[in-house]
């Protein structure tokens, strides 16, 4: 018996389809949840005073965006959040894969390091934002240390231990073949240790998002975190949520660019075996 | 066109620190030579220590006593005048086939070196499917993408781990011919270990029987048949099912003494 392979178009309309009723109930949940949350504050069941509400969060952004925030454009201050955690993220990527995968490549030098890395991983850092704004003061320079030191170690740990991973019986073939340590480092440990790496990203400008805002809480003249801090002390749970919903779709659009990113590095490895059933 | 590389053994033995934490004997005392130039088949049962040999051989591993000589010289390190087909797949799975072929070539900086991997790509039948990833292939074209990334270095040592083993026989008797008229034009040395006694015979100069683990050399045998060979025909002669027979009353002894040691200690020897 010869089955027919379903047409492109049939193809294309069934996964429609499953889109279609995935979305819609998506929307459905959405609306339950925040038509709900208007219901039963307009009913003074959950008091708005602290609650706040759908309808005033929509409020509160729409005058942020005509009129500026009481510190400032809203822009301006989303603005500077972001670069805070994008450069943070970045010097925190860069450093995490150039530290992790030298130690890992150099026992001696990991043996040596290996105490300081425990101890400060131990420390809670977020502790370290306060000593940050100490040293490097209210400026944007504190945040972007906050957030680096926040992916940092993520990132570093699995640079490392993707290095360590990597797999034996390649680097022996690429010795074999002429390769010298420069080389393998380059086109065959890194290459093994790079979906550990990003997968570290992922999190990571998560990280970088907190780092920033969380300074910004602990001293700062512009930012989300400082725009939260004011609404928080004027009771003005609206502002509250607004800010977060911005800073959710900060986040988002990062993990979009990283997953597109990931994609194209790491274009050489099996789809995942994808299926309802799995 | 190169020569080959000489190699020799003595009294090689090489053990290995188990799970457990005992030691584990893979080669007790091997000793053997082998003349540039020559083709030598090692077989064996299986976990007897064949590829231990091939990973001292390349200076992957050093031995526990005795000396690993290639040209002379005792191996200490990896040598990049060797070559190594490994048993299990070792391409690089973030690189094209014509990048895994090209490897080699690119780490040593030969400039030029386009239209020499072409030459592999279609000398071992994969011209269109430059661009695909290893996992993309069949087990059968991954074999020949390690073949040659081996070969196009040209080495003067070439070890081979069972290379056509996942081959399907049509393939297999094609790659064994095209290997057969590689060696007779670059002359290297080749080190092939294989399962397959005919194929052994077909492609060998030498054939060595080792033990059941640790290894040794059980038996020494020359083919004497006349070259060139076409694996797909000689294999029907008399002089080769003699030869057969012969290798394969010494090689059965210590088949099933590895197998009795399986039923003894199951799960022990691996
Ligand atoms: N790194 C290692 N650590 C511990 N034991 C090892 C190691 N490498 C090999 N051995 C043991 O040495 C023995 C010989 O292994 P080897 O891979 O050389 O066998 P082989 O002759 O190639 O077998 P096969 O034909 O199945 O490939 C095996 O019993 C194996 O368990
Ligand atoms: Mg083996």
């Amino acid at each position: 018996m010869v089955e027919e392979f379903l047409s492109e178009a049939a193809i294309k309309k069934n996964r429609n389809k499953h889109r279609v009723k995935v979305h819609s109930l998506q929307l459905g949940l959405a609306v339950l949840l925040l038509g709900g949350w208007q219901i039963l504050a307009d009913h003074k069941i959950l008091d708005p005073f602290f609650y706040g509400r759908p309808s005033g969060v929509m409020h509160q952004l729409g005058v942020w965006i005509t009129n500026g925030t009481s510190i400032g454009s809203l822009w301006v201050n989303a603005w500077v959040t972001f670069y805070e955690a994008t450069y943070g993220f970045l010097a925190g990527v860069i450093l995490g894969i150039i530290f992790g995968v030298f130690l890992a490549r150099n026992p001696t030098a990991a043996e040596i390091f290996a105490p300081y890395i425990k101890v400060s991983n131990s420390i809670p850092r977020v502790v370290l934002g306060s000593i940050f704004v100490l040293w490097l003061g209210l400026g944007s320079v504190s945040k972007v240390a906050l957030a680096f030191v926040l992916v940092f170690f993520p990132v570093f740990f699995n640079a490392f231990q993707g290095t360590r991973e990597a797999d034996h019986k390649l680097i022996a073939n690429a010795r074999l073949l002429g390769a010298s340590k420069r080389q393998i480092t380059i086109k065959v440990i890194f290459p093994s240790a790079l979906s550990w790496i990003t997968a570290s990203m992922h999190v990571s400008f998560g990280f970088a998002l907190i780092g920033a805002i969380v300074g910004e809480f602990l001293g700062a003249q512009r930012g989300l975190g400082l725009l939260i801090a004011t609404a928080q002390g004027n009771f003005n749970p609206n502002g509250v949520y607004a800010a977060m919903l911005i800073i959710a779709i900060m986040a988002l659009s990062a993990e979009w660019l990283i997953t597109k990113l990931e994609n194209r590095l790491l274009n050489w490895r099996p789809t995942q075996i994808s299926g309802t059933e799995l | 066109m190169n020569s080959g590389s000489p190699v020799s053994f003595d009294n090689v033995s090489k053990r290995f620190r188990t799970p457990k934490g005992t030691w584990y004997q893979a080669l007790a005392g091997l000793e053997f030579e082998i003349k540039a130039g020559e083709f030598v088949s090692l077989v064996g049962p299986t976990g007897c220590g064949k590829s231990t040999a091939l990973t001292l051989l390349a200076g992957l591993e050093q031995p526990s006593i005795g000396a690993v000589n290639v040209d002379g010289r005792e191996v200490d390190k990896i040598e990049t005048s060797t070559g190594f087909v490994f048993q299990h797949d070792a391409t690089f799975p973030w690189m094209s086939v014509y990048n895994n072929i090209a490897a080699g070539p690119k780490f040593r900086g030969v400039k030029n070196y386009d239209q020499l991997v072409r030459t592999w790509i279609s000398k071992v039948g994969l011209t269109g499917f430059e661009s695909n990833y290893p996992h993309q292939l069949s087990g059968g074209m991954k074999k020949r993408v390690a073949l040659a990334q081996a070969l196009i270095n040209e080495p003067s040592l070439l070890l081979m781990d069972e290379p056509f083993s996942a081959l399907d026989v049509q393939t297999r008797s094609i790659m064994t011919d095209e290997l057969v008229s590689i060696w007779e034009t670059t002359g290297s040395t080749v080190v092939f270990v294989t399962h397959d006694l005919e194929e052994a015979i077909a492609l060998s100069d030498r054939v060595l029987v080792l033990t059941a683990g640790p290894a040794k050399v059980k038996a020494d045998f020359t083919i004497n048949l006349p070259r060139p060979r076409k694996a797909r025909d000689i294999r029907f002669t008399e002089e080769f099912l003699e030869i057969y027979q012969d290798i394969w009353s010494v090689l059965r002894d210590e088949v099933d003494i590895a197998y009795q040691r399986q039923l003894v200690a199951p799960g022990k020897g691996k």
